[in-house]
This record gives C-alpha cells, sequence and structure tokens, in this order.
C-alpha cells in the first residue's frame, strides 16, 4: 500500500468532521501498511484549512482557486479525477454525504474505478482493499473486495470512524491542476437555511423522538405529552417529517439536527444511521421499540421492547406516581 | 417534457426476520413482500407532477426479473405511457455501476428531456446508480432532490445537504436527478388500474438487444465483489429493561429519577 | 360515454325527503351532507369524486342513511362510489392510500408483515391449519384482532372461550388475509374483489363448513358480499349465544359490575344481531345489565366504520360521537361499557382519555367480559 487519499470536505469555511474521522481511520491503515496519508484540500482561500490538515496527512495537496468556493461536482470532479489519475493512491476516501454521493460516482466512471459506497468499516490485508457496508436498512453487513483495480474508491459514513487528535505533521504542496469556469449546464445558485421554527431542540436537554412507529399523525399527541412531563421538546426522524406531521426543523439525524441533550428518548424509532448520526452524542439514551433486533437498541443505554402505544401511556403513569 | 423514470423493485424489510441465504450472499427474499424503492415512488410522482404541469409522456424502466414488472404495471396506472424492463440474466449480481452501464445502454434510443430516480435504494443503499448514470449518459445530475422547478431549458433544484441546509442549483436539461423521498405526496393505484396497465406491453431489453456485452455487465462487469454478508454484531447495546408495559416503564421511570429527569 | 352517477346509482327514485341526512350520525358533526349529495348527483351537479367532495370520506357507512330511505335509494352506495373515483384518479389521503397498500402487499390494512399475523397467539395453543386440510369450523380472526395490541385480547378471550366450551376449531394462520369488508368501503373495488376471490379460494381449499368471526365487520362482508356458494357465517356473541343455550359454555365466575351494551353498526343495524349479545351478557353471574337510551336499531354510530379507522373526519365540528356514547354510559353509571366490535372497542377507549372519562368507565369487548367469568 503506497497512498491513501483523503478528499477534505468543508462547507462555510469550516472542515467537516467526517474529513478528521476518515483521516484518522487513513492514518491507522497507512500505520499498519506502512503507506502515507494525502489529504487532498480543493476551495477557496484556504490556507488554514490546509494548515490544519498538515497535523492528519502526511501531505496536503491543495487546489487553491476561485471557481471551488461552493462545491459544484460539475467543477471538482474533473480536477479531483485529474489528481488521482497522476497519483495513483490504492485508496481514495470521500464522505459519504451530500457532497461525496454527488461526486463520487461520477468520479468512478469518469476513472473506470470500482466504488463502495457509505462504508462502515476498512480493511487492508496485503495489498488489498476490503470494506464493510450495511444493507437491508442496517440490519446485514456486506462484506466487499476490488476486483484487480491500482485504485479503489469508497465512501465512509460519518462518523463511522472517531476523531482523534492528529499527530502527523505533514507538508502542503499547492497544485496547479486545471480548474474549470463553473459550466452553464450545473450552476450553483445559494444555500437557503430551513425555516426556524417555534422550537430549537437543538437547545433542549430532554428530547422524546418519534419515528415511523408512531402510525399516525393524532398518535403524536401521546409523545408531547411525555414530552411535557419530563420537560422536553419533540423531535423526530425523517419518516415523521416526509408525512408532513412534524416541521423539518424537529428532525434529528444528517439530514436534519444535530442533537447533544442529557436524555434522548427515541420512540418507534429503528435507527437508521441517517438517525443515529444526529444523536448519539447524547448523554443518556432510551430506546422504545417492539423489534428487539432494531439498531437503536445498539446505540441505546436502556430499552424497553414492544409496544409504544402500551409503553408510553404505561411510562407517563408510572412518571407521574415516581415525580409524587 | 418526456422523463424516463428508473425505479427499482425492492423486498421490504423493515419489520421482517431476515435471514442470510446459504453461501452467504444474499439474504432469503421467500416470504418478503416486494414494492417499489421508497424513494423511486416518490419519483415516479415528481414524474407525474411534472407531466400534468408541463405535458409530455413518461417512460417507466426498471433492471430486474420478471417480477419487478408489478412495479411497471403500478407505474403505468399512475399514468407511466411506456414500459421497459430491462433484463437479461446476464445482470444479475451487478453492483450500482454494472446497472447503470445496462440503464444507460437501455436509455441510448429513448428520447428524454429528464430522468428521474430515488436517490437511494433501500435494500443496498448505494446512492450510486442516478449519478453515474448521468455521467455514462454525459449529462448533468444532482442528487439528494427535495425541490424541482421546470423552467426553460433548464430546472432548479434543491439538494438536501446535512443539517436541514438546501443548495439551490440550475441545471440543464437533459440531465439527471436522484429523488429524495418526501419530496411529494405519491398518489395511489388503484388495483383495477393496475388489472388494466397489465394488458399493455412491457418492451424487454437484452443486453443483446443492447449491443451490450455481457462481460460489461451484471457481477462480470462490477468492480466491486460481495464477499459475505453476516449479522452486524451484538454491541454492548441497551441495558433491555424486562417485564409488562408496566412492569418496564417502572423500572424506566426509577432510572429517569435517579439520574434527575423527574 | 360513462354512466352517470344518476344511472349508476339509480337516485331518480328520490324525493328529497332528507331522511338520510337526518338520520345521519355524522351530520351532526361534519359537513357531509347526504341529501345534497344525492341531489348533486341525481341534477349532474358538482364534483363526481372524494377528491373534490372531501366530506364523502366522512361517512362510516353505518347505513341508516340506506335504511331509512322510503324510496329505496341507497345514499351509502353511491358515496362510495364517490369514493371509489377518487381511488381511481389516486388521489386518496395518504393513510389510506397506506392502508390500502398495505391491504395488497400484507393482507392487512395495519402495515404489518404477513408472518406477524400469528403473533397474538405465539404463548397460547392455537390450531393453525395445514395446507389442505379440511377445516369444519374456521374461528377467522380478522386483521384488527391479530395485529391491534389492544384487539388482540378480544382473539385470545375467544379462544379461551373456545377451550372452555369444547369448541373444535382451527385458524388459517399466515394464510389468512383481510376480508375487504373495510377495503370496499374505502371504494378499492377491485381490491375488495381480488381478496373476495383469494379468501373463496383460501377457504374452498379447506372446505370451511362455518366461519366464525371476531368482527362483525368481516362477518358482514362474509355473509352478504362474497357471492355464492359461501360457509355459514356467525359472529362470535352468536355463537356464544347458541354455546350457552346448549349448556356447552357454563360461567364459574362472576363479574359484580353495572354494563351496558353498544350496537356496533355493521352487527345491528347491518345484520340485525342485536338479541344475542345482550343474551350472553344476562348469563354472565354478578352482570348488571341496563341499556343505553340510543340502542338496537337507534344505537349511535362510534365512527369507527367506513374506513373511518384510517382517517379522521374532514372539517369537524362538534364532539365526536364516540365520546358522546362513552358520555351516554357514564351518566347511566355503568362501569363498563360492552361493544362486540374491535373497532367501536379502540374509537370508544380513545374517547374515554379524550372526554376525560379515565377511571370513570372501562371499555371492554364482549368475548373479554365472557372469558372473565370462566
Amino acid at each position: 500500500m503506497n497512498e491513501i487519499l483523503v478528499l477534505a470536505e468543508h462547507r462555510g469555511g469550516e472542515l467537516r468532521d467526517v474529513t478528521f474521522e476518515m483521516l484518522g481511520k487513513a492514518g491507522a491503515l497507512a500505520g499498519a501498511s506502512g503507506g502515507a496519508v494525502t489529504a487532498l484540500l480543493l476551495g477557496a482561500g484556504v490556507r488554514d484549512m490546509a494548515s490544519r490538515l498538515t497535523s492528519y496527512a502526511d501531505e496536503v495537496l491543495v487546489v487553491d482557486h476561485g471557481n471551488l468556493t461552493d462545491f459544484n461536482s460539475a467543477v471538482y470532479q474533473p480536477v479531483i479525477a485529474e489528481v488521482v489519475k497522476s497519483r495513483e493512491p490504492s485508496l481514495v476516501m470521500v464522505g459519504h454525504t451530500a457532497f461525496g454521493v454527488d461526486l463520487a460516482p461520477s468520479l468512478a466512471v469518469a476513472l473506470g474505478l470500482p466504488l463502495a459506497s457509505d462504508c462502515i468499516d476498512v480493511v487492508l490485508d496485503g495489498g488489498a482493499v476490503s470494506v464493510t457496508r450495511q444493507i437491508y436498512g442496517g440490519k446485514v453487513d456486506a462484506r466487499l473486495s476490488f476486483r484487480d483495480s491500482a485504485t479503489a474508491l469508497v465512501t465512509v459514513r460519518a462518523a463511522a470512524f472517531p476523531v482523534e487528535d492528529g499527530a502527523r505533521s505533514g507538508s502542503v504542496t499547492e497544485l496547479d491542476t486545471p480548474v474549470s469556469d463553473e459550466p452553464a449546464f450545473r450552476r450553483f445558485v445559494q444555500y437557503v437555511e430551513a425555516a426556524i421554527g417555534d422550537v430549537d431542540i437543538t437547545k433542549s436537554d430532554v428530547i422524546i423522538a418519534v419515528g415511523r412507529g408512531i402510525k399516525e399523525e393524532e398518535n403524536l399527541a401521546l409523545v408531547e405529552e411525555l414530552a411535557g412531563l419530563l420537560g422536553g421538546v419533540v423531535g423526530c426522524s425523517r419518516p415523521v417529517v416526509d408525512a408532513g406531521w412534524l416541521p423539518k426543523d424537529r428532525q434529528v439525524g444528517s439530514s436534519g439536527k444535530t442533537v447533544k441533550p442529557k436524555l434522548y428518548v427515541a420512540i418507534g424509532i429503528s435507527g437508521q444511521f441517517q438517525h443515529m448520526s444526529g444523536m448519539k452524542a447524547a448523554e443518556t439514551i432510551v430506546a422504545i421499540n417492539k423489534d428487539p433486533k432494531a439498531p437503536i437498541f445498539s446505540e441505546a443505554d436502556y430499552g424497553i421492547v414492544g409496544d409504544l402505544f402500551k409503553i408510553v401511556p404505561a411510562l407517563k403513569e408510572k412518571i407521574a406516581e415516581a415525580r409524587a | 417534457m418526456n422523463i424516463v423514470v428508473c425505479v427499482k423493485q425492492v423486498p421490504e424489510t423493515a419489520e421482517a426476520d431476515l435471514k442470510i441465504a446459504a453461501g452467504g450472499k444474499g439474504i432469503v427474499e421467500e416470504g418478503l413482500a416486494l414494492q417499489i424503492n421508497e424513494s423511486d415512488n416518490y419519483a415516479l410522482e415528481e414524474a407525474l407532477l411534472i407531466t400534468e404541469e408541463h405535458d409530455g409522456d413518461i417512460t417507466i424502466m426498471t433492471l430486474g426479473h420478471e417480477s419487478s414488472e408489478e412495479v411497471l404495471r403500478m407505474s403505468m396506472a399512475k399514468g407511466a405511457g411506456t414500459a421497459v424492463r430491462v433484463a437479461d440474466p446476464a445482470f444479475d449480481g451487478g453492483d450500482a455501476i454494472a446497472t447503470a452501464t445496462a440503464l444507460a445502454a437501455a436509455l441510448k434510443d429513448v428520447e428524454y428531456d429528464l430522468v428521474l430516480t430515488g436517490c437511494m435504494a433501500s435494500d443496498d443503499g448505494a446512492t450510486q446508480v442516478g449519478v453515474a448514470l448521468a455521467e455514462l449518459l454525459d449529462i448533468p445530475h444532482a442528487t439528494y432532490v427535495t425541490e424541482v422547478e421546470v423552467g426553460s431549458g433548464e430546472v432548479t433544484v434543491g439538494r438536501e445537504l446535512e443539517g436541514g441546509l438546501i443548495e439551490k442549483l440550475t441545471i440543464k436539461l437533459p440531465c439527471v436527478l436522484g429523488i429524495q423521498t418526501g419530496i411529494n405526496e405519491p398518489r395511489y393505484a388503484s388495483i383495477m388500474g393496475i388489472a388494466r396497465a397489465s394488458k399493455r406491453e412491457i418492451e424487454l431489453k437484452s443486453a443483446g438487444d443492447m449491443g451490450l456485452d455481457a462481460s460489461s455487465v451484471g457481477a462480470a462487469g462490477s468492480g466491486t465483489v460481495l464477499e459475505e454478508l453476516t449479522f452486524p454484531p451484538v454491541g454492548e447495546g441497551a441495558d433491555i429493561l424486562e417485564g409488562t408495559p408496566s412492569e418496564a416503564s417502572g423500572k424506566l421511570a426509577d432510572i429517569l429519577k435517579e439520574k434527575g429527569f423527574v | 360515454m360513462a354512466v352517470s352517477l344518476q344511472e349508476k346509482y339509480e337516485l331518480l327514485g328520490c324525493i328529497q325527503c332528507g331522511r338520510c341526512t337526518a338520520g345521519c350520525p355524522v351530520s351532526m358533526r361534519t359537513y357531509l351532507n347526504v341529501r345534497r349529495v344525492v341531489y348533486d348527483g341525481m341534477t349532474g351537479v358538482g364534483p363526481t369524486d372524494a377528491k373534490g367532495r372531501p366530506e364523502a370520506w366522512n361517512c362510516t357507512t353505518c347505513s341508516n342513511c340506506t335504511e331509512r330511505c322510503p324510496k329505496g335509494v341507497k345514499p351509502m352506495e353511491l358515496i362510495i362510489g364517490l369514493r371509489s373515483a377518487a381511488i381511481e384518479k389516486g388521489r386518496i389521503e395518504p393513510t389510506i392510500r397506506d392502508a390500502l397498500e398495505s391491504t395488497f402487499k400484507h393482507g392487512n390494512p395495519w402495515g404489518r408483515i404477513r408472518d406477524k399475523r400469528t403473533e397474538w397467539a405465539d404463548e397460547l395453543s392455537v390450531p393453525v391449519a395445514a395446507e389442505g386440510e379440511a377445516v369444519p369450523f374456521l374461528f377467522y380472526v380478522g386483521c384488527t384482532p391479530a395485529y391491534d395490541p389492544r384487539a388482540q385480547s378480544i382473539a385470545k378471550a375467544l379462544v379461551a372461550l373456545f377451550a372452555a366450551a369444547g369448541v373444535e376449531y382451527s385458524t388459517l394462520g399466515t394464510d389468512e388475509s383481510c376480508c375487504g369488508n373495510e377495503i370496499r368501503r374505502m371504494g378499492e373495488d377491485g381490491l375488495f374483489e381480488m381478496l373476495v376471490e383469494g379468501n373463496r379460494e383460501l377457504f374452498g381449499g379447506h372446505e370451511v363448513g362455518t366461519i366464525v368471526t371476531a368482527s362483525p365487520h368481516c362477518m358482514n362482508t362474509f355473509k352478504n358480499e362474497y357471492g355464492e356458494p359461501t360457509p355459514d357465517v356467525v359472529h362470535y356473541s352468536q355463537l356464544l349465544a347458541s354455546l350457552l343455550e346448549a349448556g356447552k359454555l357454563t360461567f364459574k365466575g362472576k363479574v359484580e359490575k353495572k354494563v351496558t351494551f353498544h350496537d356496533a353498526c355493521f352487527l345491528g343495524k347491518h345484520n340485525g344481531i342485536y338479541d344475542e349479545p345482550r343474551e350472553v351478557l344476562e348469563q354472565i353471574p354478578g352482570v348488571t345489565f341496563e341499556e343505553m337510551d340510543r340502542s338496537r336499531e337507534r344505537a349511535l354510530c362510534c365512527e369507527g366504520g367506513g374506513g373511518r379507522m384510517w382517517l379522521e373526519a374532514t372539517e369537524e365540528r362538534g364532539e365526536r360521537l364516540a365520546e358522546t356514547r362513552v358520555k351516554d354510559a357514564v351518566e347511566l353509571g355503568a362501569d363498563y361499557l360492552v361493544t362486540a366490535c374491535p373497532f367501536c372497542l379502540m374509537t370508544l377507549e380513545d374517547a374515554v382519555k379524550t372526554s376525560g372519562n379515565e377511571g370513570k368507565i372501562e371499555i371492554i369487548d364482549l368475548a373479554e367480559l365472557a372469558a372473565m367469568a370462566l
């Protein structure tokens, strides 16, 4: 194994956590195989970010160009392709994020690389890369290898690996890879923040979150009452927002809010990783679900297996008793 | 505005107790209900809404076995005019890019202004086909799309980023959009509608029909190789509070009290 | 050209007397005006589907309107027809859509997988017919008693009663599918036909002689809408009454409670079964039975029928009928409001909470009450 190339992801001038998670994993892999960790950073005026990355990579490749200010896969992809072609790393790691999924498949096709997406583990055995990814909504793990390719491309699930302190002291290399103008066929317009509603769930110490298991909008009253008893607010997983039962600003998860309350009670939420990445940092997590194999139980501190429509009313009673 | 919607039939696994099949490379599908992939259903609805407003025809396309024709018939019942099943044993076991390769070939002789797919399949979760397809067709793309507004020769879309942020883009037609769930409210296909649709023809396209070399698609044409399926290791996991709803709730209430939440 | 509503539902007989609306329980609390719907259908005015006429979804298909019509017009069928037209267009409430799609995929409207249909019986020994095995006496559990955690206790109580009375029966396990009663009333004719065909084949394959159902809704459609030849179909209240009469079922226990009985529309109004549940009640030792004012033919609907388990009324006004019903029973001083229908059980139990009567009265199914006295 010679080189592991990690694509640094940033937004609004900040490097995103997934970048450090991937660099940490790449460092461990490189350490075991005697390879090198390279970070690839594209952007405009990214010198500070580049120097921060030097603690995590042996070399930081920088393409600094005004056309790279905002992520646009149509502009980014040819630049990254050029770098990958010239360096021929054994492994390219891209975050399995809204940016990564918009980029990686077209990069794979353009370069003829094999792509494994949403990986939760990457293993190097000899020179061979294999990965683990989850299928069927996290119910099954699939291990994949790559067919004879000099370079394997993977997208890595956010929060799959921890962020560790960087202990490297890499160099920064400015590349003069050509950058095209933003093409007329895909133009960035703007970022729009989701409207802020009456409740900011990220500010609450107690969140009672509901998922698909709540079945009907009118059943929300049940969890609202529980939230009231515990002095908390009601959050939810994606299906509840898709159904229009709660506004988007109540959604916890990768495409919603990341929360760190003191108490998080997940009710009727199976625990898709998209949801769990938004709440796993809560201090105490309680899960109520009828499926004992629901992934949420692996993240929870306490669990009750059963029907939420029986348990939540019982819990309300018991809390009232405990208070009395 | 002619639209191709690429969809996939997937097993419904949310509530099921899954079993890994002998050989360790697949799950036992027997007994699992099959249905249109969730985000694909939203993609189909988006196509229907667009053609209702801007005219045009919808071609519904899937790569899959004969059972997946049910999804095509359901889509025709909702309003798709033409149905294509990309069907060949050579396509079996293909990864997402091999699948996109076959779909791209099937699209070669179809006239379209827009291609819609769901952004992610609920079975393999690859999140790749739409974007790979666009690259293979050499047209622009966007995925995780939660808003589509059709303009003249272009679409303005909203992409859902992490943290609830929306990225607005304008994209020239033709393009591929990966549609995210929640963008609309999918309609219902009545059983009588499906029955009427089942009398209509479904065009079959084999690898040979499309001039594809069997080695470029399916498992043979895939860059990734599925080695084995396992159940995720049971982590330390939650301390499960046992008993009747009342008993378990009582234990939980005590814990919450101890921790100062009550 | 499509057949007009007037022709299809033979509306010309209508004399606009308004007896339909006057007897309609939901006209009191929603904007459904049955007479108006018939008038518009007759004169070809207004929207011809429930998408343009959302109040058509408020109907609970209690059949009061049809029963009361002096000219034999069937307004309830017209309303179901308006729903069918909306379903054909695919534009229906998501909750109705999900119930229909679930029934198509899994054979039940509750979004649960077929494999879990027998979950209620996991801890019990409930006979399940092997493939092709003859079933002279079938206990058809039904989707709601099979899947709903509250209603499961009806199924459990029934198997306890069967055991006590030495009834030899079998169930169809996970092969059992939705009866289609609610599906037809939601207006999904094609799905209903599919279910009828599948169930007839299933019953035929097991040479089913008699069916006892836990729910009056299942009984209604098997009995009245499945066509010939069908097995004999009884509601469990009829079976219990005959078992008691024959001395096969006896109550050893005592339930010292004052009870009243809520007639389910599909037991009473639709099928004229008023006496048997009362006969069972009166034989339970310790029970003091008293009628509510609105009982039997005049019983108030709970709003759980006609697909309304999956849909809230649009533009509601006034209190829910189930709440009115609970208040009536509380006023009577009853400890238990007894019903013999899983939908009534669920809607009334909800209403106990929403009307603030928790602790004052309990809703209980006749089977549960009978099992308490074993």
